[in-house]
């Protein structure tokens, strides 16, 4: 019974999980994996590895996207000045 | 800059100063010297570090 | 497994596994605000988790959350502006149904650990859940007109 919460965490992060991969938008796949990092973040505390979650939360909640948004939009700057130049 | 100011800023600083310090002293667990010295001195660089940021801010 | 574990239990599996429902699914103003949610419901589950497990250090993952989460939410709110502009979200009932959810556990465990020091921390907690959790949604919502420039 007291693994109950270890259960829920464990099935929302692979339900998170999975929804990251099947999304295929970058955008709304950053919106996906930052909400994965607070959930692995809140696995790593149910198993009492708190240090760990403190760095996932960290690196997780605002790093990743960020990064992640920041390419795309690079990404998407430079094809349009090639088709603008073609 | 003028004598005005100057005070103004150095109130502004200290006010802070004294903010950051009761932070510091609410999270840490175990209050003693060490911690003290090291709060006053981490409280007093980011007093500066703040007041200078919100100069920057409100000139813009 | 105590009452507090199993408030934690019942808030994560219900209110994260409504959170990932709506940011996986329908338009891109109901993601925003879920992924908002998904922080700003994590943080009181990581308090209860702390009251139930006795551990006063498992704060300081509540106090990094409520922290981050709101600048997480910026970061979207400022790089997908140009994209939410066209119709901005609208979600003051969930914002403050969730922040209310927020005081109310800060409440209950401020209750339980008596006036000290760790009292003050969660007040603390509770302010800047609360606080950032509003301004990211005012962010969110277009409040801030000039700050998406560039």
């Amino acid at each position: 019974m007291a693994d109950a919460v270890i259960v829920v965490v464990l099935l929302l992060v692979g339900a998170t999980a999975t929804t990251a991969v099947a999304v295929r938008d970058p955008e709304r796949q950053a919106l996906v994996l930052s909400v994965l990092g607070v959930v692995l973040a809140v696995l790593f505390t149910v198993l009492q590895a708190p240090d760990v979650g403190l760095s996932q939360l960290a690196v997780g909640s605002a790093l990743t996207p960020l990064l992640l948004l920041l390419t795309v939009r690079k990404v998407r700057r430079r094809a349009q000045d090639k088709g603008r130049q073609e | 800059m003028n004598r005005r100011t100057t005070l103004l800023l150095a109130a502004e600083a200290l006010a802070w100063w004294c903010a950051l310090a009761a932070l510091w002293l609410v999270l840490i667990s175990t209050v003693d010297t060490l911690e003290r010295v090291v709060g006053a001195s981490v409280a007093g660089v980011a007093a500066l570090a703040a007041t200078a940021a919100r100069r920057v801010v409100s000139a813009r | 497994m105590n009452g507090w574990i199993l408030a934690a239990t019942v808030a994560l599996g219900t209110g994260l596994g409504t959170a990932l429902w709506g940011v996986a699914t329908g338009p891109l103003r109901r993601r925003v605000v879920a992924q908002n949610m998904s922080t700003a419901l994590a943080c009181p589950a990581l308090l209860l988790l702390s009251q139930g497990y006795a551990r006063p250090s498992y704060v300081d993952l509540a106090l990094v959350l409520a922290l981050l989460g709101p600048v997480g939410t910026l970061v979207f709110a400022r790089l997908l502006a140009d994209d939410l502009a066209d119709d901005p979200p609208r979600a003051w009932g969930v914002t403050w149904v969730v922040a209310g959810f927020g005081a109310v556990v800060v409440g209950a465990v401020c209750a339980a650990t008596g006036p000290s020091p760790e009292m003050v921390k969660l007040l603390v907690i509770g302010a800047l859940l609360i606080g950032g959790n509003v301004l990211a949604s005012r962010a969110l919502s277009g409040g801030f007109p000039g700050a998406g420039r560039g």
